[in-house]
C-alpha cells in the first residue's frame, strides 16, 4: 500500500488515547482499509482494548491484544507486551497502536521492533484541556516536550457527558495555540459524534473535526 | 500557601485524582503512602502535584507504617493523610486503633478492592466492616462512603474537617469502580465557598515548660488496669456518642409511600437510584435509602424508614456488610428484608430493578 498509515497515540492519563485510537483505525476500515489495531498500554491496565478487542474486530480491525483471562496480576504485577505487538510494524496495511499514558507510555515504543525507522510513523499526542495537567498552553508545551517524539496533537477536548461544543471549541484554541510554539500541526479536533456535526468539518481555529463513538465506557478491564 | 484552585471550574478526571485534588484544596500538608492497586494514583498524582504547592509525601515501606507515620505527621501538627485499599487497609488497622485510642485526627482514603485477601485489584463493597469496625476497639471512626467523583471531591474535603474537629480518625471509602472511572466534576477552593477549614495544632512539642506553663500532652495507647481502660473507652465512646447525630449523614427519595425500600450505599447507589427512578416512571410504588455515613449509621432515620417500609431489599457487592450494620440500626423493626448481595461483583441497575419486581409482585 503506497500510503501507509502508522500512528501512535499518546499523551496524558485519561486523555483519550484508546478512544482516539480505535475511532481512526474503525474510519481506516470503513474506508475499506486493511488495519491492524495494537494494544501497547501497558502503564495502566484499567481501561484498554482488551474487553471490546470482539467488538472491534467484528467491524474489521485486526486487533492485537491479551484477552483479559489471559493475563496474570494484571494491576499488580505489571503488564507483558504481547509478542505479536511487538512484531505490529512489520504487518502489511495500516497499523494503528494505542500506547499508554505518559513519558513510561511513550517509552513503550521502544519495544515495537522499527518504530525508530519506521517511514510513516507519526507519534500524536492527544490532548484533553479539561484536564487539569494540561489545562494550560504552558502545562500542554512541558507536556509534549516531555513526551519524547510527537509529530502532531489531537484535540480531545471534553467533559464527559457534560461535553458541549464550546468546550471542544475552547480546548481547539488552547491546543492550536501550543501547538503553534511546539511547531506541530494540530491533526484534528476530535468530538463525540452528535458534537462533532453541530461543529462542522472543522472547528473554529480551521483543524479538521473527526467524529467519534464512545466505545471505551465498556472497556473497564 | 498558594491556593491550587483559584477559580471553580469543570474537569474531567478519574476518581483517585479527585481524590488527590481534594486534599489538596483542603489544605493537606502530607502523604504518607504504600503502594497498592487501586489507589495507587492517589499517590501518583499527589507527587506529581504536591512539589508545585509545596506539600510532602513519604513511600514507607508497608501499610502499617504509612498508618503510623501519618499519626506522626498529624501528632506534629501536620494536616496528613494516607490511602490504602484491600490487604493495605487490613495492615493498616493497627496504626488507626492507635489513633482511635489517642483521638488523632488521622485521614484515611480507601479503594475498596476484591477480599478476602489480594483477592482481585478490581472492585468491590467488602471493606464496609474492616473500615467501620476494624482494630481490637470500639469502632469510634467515621465513615463517608461516597458514589460520585464530585462525592469523592466533597467528601474528602469534609473528612479533613470532621477529623480534627471531633478527633476521630476519618475515612473515604471509595472503591475501585470509583478510583478508576472518569467522570466530570467542581473543582473548587473551600474557603470561597464559605466553607471554613478547620485549623491543625501540634500534640507534642508545644511550647512552654510542661506541667508549669501548659499541661502535659500526655498520648497514650497503654494502660496498666482495667479500670483506666475502662474509663478512657467510655469516654471516647461518649463523646461519639454526642456527635453522632450531628456527623450521620444520608439521603432518601420516595420513602413515605413505598411498598418497598431499597438500601444500598457508595457507587450501588448509582445502580440503585437510577432502577427506582425507571421503576417509578412504571407506576412502583418504591424508594431508596442511602446512609452516606456508615460509621456511624444515621440510626433514627434508618430505623423510622424501617418501621414505615413493608418490604426492603438490601442491594451491595459484599456478602451483607452493610446489611448487618443497617440490621443493627433497625432492630426491632418489621420490615420484610430481603438481599442482592453479589460479593466483587458489580450491580447494574438492570439487576436490581429487575429483582425488585420480583418482590412487588
Amino acid at each position: 500500500m503506497a500510503d501507509r498509515i502508522v500512528e501512535a497515540y499518546t499523551g496524558e492519563y485519561a486523555a483519550g488515547k484508546s478512544e482516539n485510537a480505535l475511532n481512526r483505525a474503525l474510519e481506516l476500515a470503513r474506508r475499506g482499509r486493511l488495519v491492524t489495531l495494537v494494544d501497547l498500554d501497558i502503564v495502566e491496565p484499567f481501561y484498554t482494548l482488551r474487553p471490546i478487542q470482539d467488538e472491534l474486530a467484528a467491524h474489521g480491525l485486526t486487533v492485537l491484544a491479551w484477552k483479559t483471562g489471559e493475563t496474570m496480576g494484571l494491576g499488580e504485577a505489571g503488564t507483558v507486551i504481547k509478542p505479536a505487538a511487538r512484531w505490529a510494524l512489520r504487518r502489511d496495511g495500516d497499523v494503528i497502536l494505542d500506547i499508554g499514558y505518559g513519558v513510561g507510555g511513550s517509552r513503550t515504543l521502544n519495544l515495537v521492533e522499527g518504530a525508530g525507522s519506521d517511514p510513516d510513523l507519526k507519534v500524536l499526542a492527544v490532548i484533553n484541556i479539561s484536564r487539569p495537567m494540561t489545562a494550560s498552553v504552558a502545562d500542554i508545551v512541558q507536556h509534549v516536550r516531555d513526551l519524547g517524539r510527537v509529530d502532531g496533537l489531537i484535540n480531545n477536548t471534553h467533559l464527559g457527558d457534560e461535553t458541549t461544543g464550546e468546550v471542544v471549541q475552547e480546548g481547539a484554541r488552547v491546543v492550536t495555540e501550543a501547538a503553534r510554539i511546539l511547531g506541530l500541526p494540530v491533526v484534528a479536533t476530535a468530538a463525540a459524534a452528535e458534537i462533532a456535526e453541530k461543529i462542522g468539518q472543522a472547528d473554529c481555529m480551521d483543524n479538521p473535526v473527526r467524529p467519534l463513538t464512545r466505545f471505551m465506557q465498556k472497556a473497564m478491564w | 500557601m498558594e491556593k491550587p484552585i483559584q477559580e471553580e471550574r469543570k474537569a474531567f478526571l478519574t476518581g483517585n485524582e479527585v481524590v488527590a485534588w481534594a486534599a489538596l484544596v483542603a489544605g493537606a500538608e502530607f502523604m504518607y503512602g504504600y503502594p497498592i492497586t487501586p489507589q495507587n494514583e492517589i499517590m501518583h498524582y499527589w507527587t506529581r502535584l504536591a512539589p508545585r504547592y509545596k506539600r510532602g509525601f513519604l513511600q514507607t515501606e508497608d501499610e502499617l507504617s504509612a498508618g503510623f507515620t501519618t499519626i506522626g505527621g498529624v501528632m506534629g501538627g501536620k494536616k496528613a493523610f494516607t490511602a490504602t485499599a484491600g490487604p493495605g487497609n487490613t495492615l493498616m488497622q493497627e496504626p488507626l486503633s492507635m489513633a482511635e485510642m489517642m483521638r488523632l485526627p488521622v485521614v484515611v482514603v480507601v479503594q475498596q478492592r476484591g477480599g478476602p485477601s489480594t483477592a482481585t485489584v478490581i472492585y468491590s463493597q467488602q471493606e464496609v466492616t474492616l473500615t467501620t469496625m476494624g482494630g481490637n476497639g470500639e469502632g469510634l471512626r467515621i465513615v463517608y462512603s461516597t458514589s460520585s467523583h464530585q462525592e469523592l471531591f466533597d467528601y474528602t474535603i469534609k473528612a479533613f474537617n470532621t477529623a480534627w474537629r471531633y478527633r476521630f480518625p476519618t475515612f473515604v471509602l471509595g472503591d475501585g469502580y470509583q478510583a478508576k472511572m472518569r467522570e466530570p466534576l467542581t473543582l473548587y477552593d473551600p474557603e470561597a465557598r464559605g466553607v471554613a477549614m478547620v485549623g491543625t495544632e501540634p500534640f507534642v512539642g508545644k511550647e512552654g515548660v510542661p506541667g508549669i506553663e501548659r499541661p502535659p500532652a500526655q498520648h497514650r495507647n497503654t494502660f496498666s488496669l482495667e479500670e483506666e481502660l475502662y474509663e478512657k473507652v467510655k469516654t471516647d465512646a461518649g463523646d461519639y456518642e454526642k456527635i453522632a447525630p450531628s456527623v450521620a449523614e444520608y439521603s432518601s427519595k420516595y420513602t413515605e409511600d413505598a411498598d418497598l425500600v431499597i438500601l444500598s450505599h457508595g457507587v450501588v447507589f448509582r445502580a440503585v437510584a437510577e432502577a427506582v427512578g425507571s421503576l417509578r416512571e412504571h407506576g412502583f410504588k418504591v424508594g431508596f435509602f442511602r446512609p452516606v455515613t456508615l460509621r456511624p449509621m444515621p440510626v433514627g432515620p434508618a430505623r423510622e424508614m424501617a418501621q414505615k417500609a413493608k418490604k426492603i431489599l438490601i442491594a451491595e457487592s459484599a456478602l451483607g456488610q452493610l446489611a448487618r450494620l443497617f440490621k443493627e440500626a433497625a432492630f426491632g423493626a418489621q420490615a420484610e428484608i430481603h438481599t442482592l448481595f453479589k460479593p466483587g461483583m458489580g450491580i447494574t441497575a438492570e439487576e436490581v430493578e429487575e429483582k425488585a419486581r420480583e418482590l412487588l409482585q
